[in-house]
Protein backbone atom coordinates (compact mmCIF):
# COMPACT_ATOMS: atom_id res chain seq x y z
CA UNK A 1 0.00 0.00 0.00
CA UNK A 2 3.05 2.50 0.78
CA UNK A 3 4.19 1.55 -2.61
CA UNK A 4 1.02 2.24 -4.28
CA UNK A 5 1.07 5.83 -2.54
CA UNK A 6 4.60 6.46 -3.86
CA UNK A 7 3.62 5.34 -6.83
CA UNK A 8 0.55 8.23 -6.87
CA UNK A 9 3.47 10.63 -6.22
CA UNK A 10 2.64 11.25 -2.58
CA UNK A 11 5.90 11.22 -0.15
CA UNK A 12 4.80 8.33 1.69
CA UNK A 13 6.61 6.65 5.74
CA UNK A 14 5.92 4.18 7.53
CA UNK A 15 5.72 4.56 11.09
CA UNK A 16 7.84 1.72 12.91
CA UNK A 17 5.29 -0.70 15.10
CA UNK A 18 2.53 1.06 14.23
CA UNK A 19 -0.61 1.60 16.54
CA UNK A 20 1.52 -0.75 19.51
CA UNK A 21 4.32 1.74 19.71
CA UNK A 22 2.77 5.33 19.30
CA UNK A 23 0.79 3.92 22.68
CA UNK A 24 3.64 2.23 24.31
CA UNK A 25 5.37 5.88 23.51
CA UNK A 26 2.60 7.27 25.68
CA UNK A 27 1.60 9.44 22.64
CA UNK A 28 -1.92 11.14 22.71
CA UNK A 29 -4.89 8.72 21.34
CA UNK A 30 -8.49 9.77 20.18
CA UNK A 31 -11.50 7.96 20.13
CA UNK A 32 -13.26 7.36 16.79
CA UNK A 33 -15.53 9.95 15.68
CA UNK A 34 -19.25 8.41 15.74
CA UNK A 35 -19.57 9.46 11.96
CA UNK A 36 -16.32 6.91 11.12
CA UNK A 37 -17.89 4.34 12.78
CA UNK A 38 -19.43 1.61 10.94
CA UNK A 39 -22.46 -0.27 12.50
CA UNK A 40 -22.91 -3.93 12.26
CA UNK A 41 -26.05 -5.75 13.40
CA UNK A 42 -26.29 -7.05 16.52
CA UNK A 43 -29.09 -9.35 18.47
CA UNK A 44 -29.92 -6.46 21.43
CA UNK B 1 -8.39 -45.06 13.97
CA UNK B 2 -7.29 -48.77 15.71
CA UNK B 3 -5.07 -46.94 18.07
CA UNK B 4 -8.56 -44.70 18.53
CA UNK B 5 -10.28 -47.41 19.28
CA UNK B 6 -8.04 -48.90 22.12
CA UNK B 7 -7.26 -45.68 23.38
CA UNK B 8 -11.26 -45.22 23.45
CA UNK B 9 -11.81 -48.39 25.22
CA UNK B 10 -9.57 -47.34 28.17
CA UNK B 11 -10.07 -43.74 28.34
CA UNK B 12 -13.29 -43.45 26.26
CA UNK B 13 -14.93 -40.59 28.20
CA UNK B 14 -11.56 -38.16 29.26
CA UNK B 15 -10.54 -38.65 25.80
CA UNK B 16 -13.79 -37.93 24.47
CA UNK B 17 -13.83 -35.00 26.50
CA UNK B 18 -10.44 -33.29 26.08
CA UNK B 19 -10.95 -33.47 22.08
CA UNK B 20 -14.33 -32.05 21.98
CA UNK B 21 -13.39 -29.06 24.53
CA UNK B 22 -10.33 -28.48 22.47
CA UNK B 23 -12.20 -28.32 19.19
CA UNK B 24 -14.39 -26.09 20.67
CA UNK B 25 -11.88 -24.18 22.00
CA UNK B 26 -10.89 -23.86 17.74
CA UNK B 27 -8.43 -26.40 18.37
CA UNK B 28 -8.10 -28.51 14.87
CA UNK B 29 -8.63 -31.75 16.67
CA UNK B 30 -10.20 -34.99 15.08
CA UNK B 31 -12.99 -34.77 17.32
CA UNK B 32 -15.19 -35.61 14.95
CA UNK B 33 -13.18 -39.29 14.30
CA UNK B 34 -13.00 -39.53 17.93
CA UNK B 35 -17.03 -39.23 17.94
CA UNK B 36 -16.99 -42.24 15.36
CA UNK B 37 -15.10 -44.51 17.70
CA UNK B 38 -17.07 -43.78 20.74
CA UNK B 39 -19.67 -44.72 18.81
CA UNK B 40 -18.06 -48.52 18.13
CA UNK B 41 -16.86 -48.45 21.63
CA UNK B 42 -20.34 -48.34 22.68
CA UNK B 43 -21.55 -50.95 20.09
CA UNK B 44 -19.26 -53.47 21.37
CA UNK B 45 -20.50 -52.32 25.03
CA UNK B 46 -16.74 -50.80 26.56
CA UNK B 47 -18.76 -47.28 26.65
CA UNK B 48 -21.91 -46.25 27.82
CA UNK B 49 -23.82 -44.46 25.52
CA UNK B 50 -25.59 -41.62 28.40
CA UNK B 51 -22.61 -41.54 29.53
CA UNK B 52 -20.59 -40.71 26.50
CA UNK B 53 -23.37 -38.76 24.69
CA UNK B 54 -23.38 -36.13 28.66
CA UNK B 55 -19.62 -36.13 28.30
CA UNK B 56 -19.63 -34.95 24.74
CA UNK B 57 -22.31 -32.39 25.03
CA UNK B 58 -20.74 -30.81 28.26
CA UNK B 59 -16.85 -30.37 27.03
CA UNK B 60 -18.94 -28.35 23.33
CA UNK B 61 -20.76 -26.28 25.63
CA UNK B 62 -17.96 -25.56 28.02
CA UNK B 63 -15.97 -24.54 25.04
CA UNK B 64 -18.97 -22.46 22.83
CA UNK B 65 -19.78 -20.72 26.24
CA UNK B 66 -15.64 -19.52 26.66
CA UNK B 67 -15.66 -18.52 23.09
CA UNK B 68 -19.29 -16.48 23.26
CA UNK B 69 -17.79 -14.60 26.39
CA UNK B 70 -14.70 -13.91 24.24
CA UNK B 71 -16.79 -12.66 21.67
CA UNK B 72 -19.08 -10.75 23.90
CA UNK B 73 -15.47 -8.95 25.72
CA UNK B 74 -13.65 -9.03 22.64
CA UNK B 75 -16.64 -6.85 20.60
CA UNK B 76 -15.65 -7.05 17.06
CA UNK B 77 -11.81 -7.67 17.02
CA UNK B 78 -12.16 -11.55 17.03
CA UNK B 79 -13.87 -11.15 14.11
CA UNK B 80 -11.63 -8.96 12.39
CA UNK B 81 -8.59 -11.07 13.63
CA UNK B 82 -10.19 -14.24 12.14
CA UNK B 83 -11.17 -12.24 8.76
CA UNK B 84 -7.38 -10.91 8.84
CA UNK B 85 -6.47 -14.18 6.31
CA UNK B 86 -9.09 -13.08 4.11
CA UNK B 87 -9.04 -11.63 0.50
CA UNK B 88 -10.69 -8.33 1.63
CA UNK B 89 -11.19 -7.91 5.38
CA UNK B 90 -13.74 -5.60 5.27
CA UNK B 91 -15.83 -7.39 2.89
CA UNK B 92 -15.55 -10.52 5.33
CA UNK B 93 -16.28 -8.49 8.11
CA UNK B 94 -19.30 -7.08 6.60
CA UNK B 95 -20.49 -10.70 4.80
CA UNK B 96 -20.32 -12.33 8.20
CA UNK B 97 -22.01 -9.93 10.14
CA UNK B 98 -24.72 -10.25 7.55
CA UNK B 99 -25.08 -13.34 6.93
CA UNK B 100 -24.88 -14.61 10.95
CA UNK B 101 -27.69 -11.96 11.78
CA UNK B 102 -29.88 -13.31 8.92
CA UNK B 103 -29.32 -16.83 9.40
CA UNK B 104 -27.60 -16.76 13.06
CA UNK B 105 -30.50 -19.21 14.94
CA UNK B 106 -30.10 -21.95 12.50
CA UNK B 107 -26.06 -21.95 11.73
CA UNK B 108 -25.78 -22.18 15.48
CA UNK B 109 -27.34 -25.63 15.34
CA UNK B 110 -25.38 -27.08 12.56
CA UNK B 111 -21.85 -24.64 12.87
CA UNK B 112 -20.41 -28.07 14.13
CA UNK B 113 -20.87 -29.74 11.00
CA UNK B 114 -19.29 -27.33 8.65
CA UNK B 115 -15.80 -26.96 9.31
CA UNK B 116 -14.00 -22.97 10.03
CA UNK B 117 -18.12 -21.76 10.59
CA UNK B 118 -17.83 -24.14 13.89
CA UNK B 119 -14.69 -21.86 15.06
CA UNK B 120 -16.41 -18.33 14.24
CA UNK B 121 -20.24 -19.52 15.49
CA UNK B 122 -19.88 -19.35 19.06
CA UNK B 123 -17.97 -15.57 19.30
CA UNK B 124 -20.17 -14.17 16.77
CA UNK B 125 -22.90 -15.11 18.97
CA UNK B 126 -21.20 -12.96 21.41
CA UNK B 127 -20.06 -10.31 19.64
CA UNK B 128 -23.55 -9.91 17.51
CA UNK B 129 -25.00 -9.79 21.76
CA UNK B 130 -27.33 -12.75 21.34
CA UNK B 131 -28.68 -13.49 24.68
CA UNK B 132 -26.99 -15.97 26.26
CA UNK B 133 -30.47 -17.90 27.49
CA UNK B 134 -30.70 -17.69 23.66
CA UNK B 135 -27.26 -18.95 22.92
CA UNK B 136 -26.92 -21.64 25.44
CA UNK B 137 -30.48 -23.44 24.28
CA UNK B 138 -29.41 -23.45 20.31
CA UNK B 139 -25.80 -24.56 21.23
CA UNK B 140 -27.13 -27.01 23.45
CA UNK B 141 -29.62 -28.35 19.92
CA UNK B 142 -26.13 -28.17 17.84
CA UNK B 143 -24.03 -29.98 20.50
CA UNK B 144 -26.45 -32.85 21.17
CA UNK B 145 -27.24 -33.35 17.42
CA UNK B 146 -23.55 -32.99 15.95
CA UNK B 147 -22.92 -35.51 19.02
CA UNK B 148 -25.95 -38.35 18.54
CA UNK B 149 -24.84 -38.17 14.87
CA UNK B 150 -21.41 -38.72 15.32
CA UNK B 151 -21.61 -41.52 17.47
CA UNK B 152 -24.65 -43.01 15.68
CA UNK B 153 -22.19 -43.32 12.82
CA UNK B 154 -19.84 -44.87 15.03
CA UNK B 155 -22.25 -47.18 16.29
CA UNK B 156 -23.58 -48.18 12.57
CA UNK B 157 -19.85 -48.52 11.68
CA UNK B 158 -18.44 -51.19 14.15
CA UNK B 159 -18.28 -53.64 11.58
CA UNK B 160 -16.87 -51.52 8.89
CA UNK B 161 -14.65 -49.53 10.63
CA UNK B 162 -11.23 -51.09 8.71
CA UNK B 163 -12.92 -49.79 5.30
CA UNK B 164 -13.53 -47.18 6.63
CA UNK B 165 -9.77 -47.30 8.09
CA UNK B 166 -8.74 -47.19 4.37
CA UNK B 167 -10.89 -44.61 3.74
CA UNK B 168 -9.34 -42.57 6.03
CA UNK B 169 -5.80 -43.61 4.73
CA UNK B 170 -7.21 -42.56 1.02
CA UNK B 171 -8.37 -39.21 2.09
CA UNK B 172 -5.13 -38.25 4.30
CA UNK B 173 -3.27 -39.10 1.18
CA UNK B 174 -5.30 -36.69 -1.09
CA UNK B 175 -5.40 -33.80 1.51
CA UNK B 176 -1.77 -34.19 1.55
CA UNK B 177 -1.30 -33.94 -2.23
CA UNK B 178 -4.04 -30.62 -1.92
CA UNK B 179 -1.76 -29.10 0.91
CA UNK B 180 1.02 -29.45 -1.13
CA UNK B 181 -0.29 -27.86 -4.11
CA UNK B 182 -1.93 -24.75 -2.10
CA UNK B 183 1.47 -24.64 -0.27
CA UNK B 184 3.29 -24.57 -3.93
CA UNK B 185 0.85 -22.01 -5.50
CA UNK B 186 1.10 -19.78 -2.33
CA UNK B 187 4.90 -19.18 -2.43
CA UNK B 188 4.31 -18.75 -6.55
CA UNK B 189 2.24 -16.05 -5.48
CA UNK B 190 4.26 -14.37 -2.78
CA UNK B 191 7.23 -14.83 -5.28
CA UNK B 192 5.45 -12.77 -8.12
CA UNK B 193 4.64 -9.99 -4.77
CA UNK B 194 8.32 -9.99 -4.37
CA UNK B 195 9.39 -9.60 -8.12
CA UNK B 196 6.35 -7.00 -8.78
CA UNK B 197 7.56 -5.00 -5.81
CA UNK B 198 11.03 -5.39 -6.01
CA UNK B 199 11.47 -2.34 -8.76
CA UNK B 200 11.20 -0.07 -5.71
CA UNK B 201 13.14 1.17 -3.99
CA UNK B 202 12.76 0.46 0.14
CA UNK B 203 10.50 2.07 1.62
CA UNK B 204 11.21 4.82 4.56
CA UNK B 205 10.31 4.28 7.73
CA UNK B 206 10.05 6.28 10.75
CA UNK B 207 10.46 6.01 14.47
CA UNK B 208 7.62 7.30 16.89
CA UNK B 209 10.59 9.72 18.88
CA UNK B 210 10.97 11.05 15.28
CA UNK B 211 7.69 11.19 13.90
CA UNK B 212 6.79 13.06 17.37
CA UNK B 213 9.70 15.59 17.03
CA UNK B 214 8.46 16.46 13.86
CA UNK B 215 4.87 16.90 14.81
CA UNK B 216 6.51 19.32 17.77
CA UNK B 217 8.62 21.03 14.93
CA UNK B 218 7.74 23.89 12.23
CA UNK B 219 7.11 20.99 10.24
CA UNK B 220 3.85 19.63 11.77
CA UNK B 221 1.50 21.51 9.29
CA UNK B 222 3.49 19.17 7.00
CA UNK B 223 2.66 15.79 8.44
CA UNK B 224 -0.60 13.54 7.67
CA UNK B 225 -0.90 9.96 9.68
CA UNK B 226 -3.19 8.02 8.25
CA UNK B 227 -4.51 4.84 9.89
CA UNK B 228 -4.34 1.68 7.22
CA UNK B 229 -5.62 -1.07 9.45
CA UNK B 230 -7.19 -3.85 7.04
CA UNK B 231 -11.04 -3.26 8.41
CA UNK B 232 -13.35 -0.23 9.92
CA UNK B 233 -14.16 0.76 13.21
CA UNK B 234 -16.78 -1.01 14.62
CA UNK B 235 -16.54 -0.65 18.38
CA UNK B 236 -16.97 2.47 20.51
CA UNK B 237 -14.19 3.05 22.06
CA UNK B 238 -12.02 1.59 19.79
CA UNK B 239 -8.64 4.62 19.68
CA UNK B 240 -6.24 5.63 17.05
CA UNK B 241 -3.33 8.14 17.13
CA UNK B 242 -4.78 11.63 17.30
CA UNK B 243 -5.20 13.77 14.55
CA UNK B 244 -4.78 10.56 12.30
CA UNK B 245 -7.64 9.65 9.09
CA UNK B 246 -8.21 6.28 8.16
CA UNK B 247 -8.36 4.95 4.37
CA UNK B 248 -9.61 1.83 3.33
CA UNK B 249 -7.07 0.10 2.07
CA UNK B 250 -9.84 -2.24 -0.27
CA UNK B 251 -10.87 1.14 -2.08
CA UNK B 252 -7.26 2.70 -1.93
CA UNK B 253 -8.16 4.29 -5.73
CA UNK B 254 -11.35 6.24 -4.19
CA UNK B 255 -9.44 6.95 -0.84
CA UNK B 256 -6.61 8.69 -2.26
CA UNK B 257 -8.43 11.42 -3.81
CA UNK B 258 -8.90 12.50 0.48
CA UNK B 259 -5.15 12.44 0.49
CA UNK B 260 -3.65 15.86 0.70
CA UNK B 261 -0.75 16.01 -1.87
CA UNK B 262 1.24 18.90 -0.14
CA UNK B 263 1.46 16.78 2.76
CA UNK B 264 4.19 14.07 4.04
CA UNK B 265 1.85 10.23 4.72
CA UNK B 266 2.79 8.53 7.97
CA UNK B 267 0.84 5.43 7.54
CA UNK B 268 0.28 2.78 10.34
CA UNK B 269 -1.54 -0.02 11.31
CA UNK B 270 -1.88 -2.17 14.54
Amino acid sequence: MAHLLQEKGFNTFVIVGGLTAWRKAGQPLESIPKDDLVKLPTFS
Amino acid sequence: MTDMLILMARHGYALTFALLLAEALGLPVPAAIALVAAGAAVASHALSAPMILFAAVVALLLGDIAQFWLGRYSGWALLGFLCRLSMNPETCILRSAESFYKRGKTTLVIAKFIPGVNTMAAPLAGSMKMRFTEFLRLDFAGAVLYSVAYLFVGYLSRDFLAATLHGFHAAGKAMEIVVLAAIIAYAIYRGVQFARFKKYRVMPRIQVEELVARLASDEAARVQIVDVRSHGYYDVGTERIKGSIRIEPNNLEEEIKNLPKDKDIYLYCT
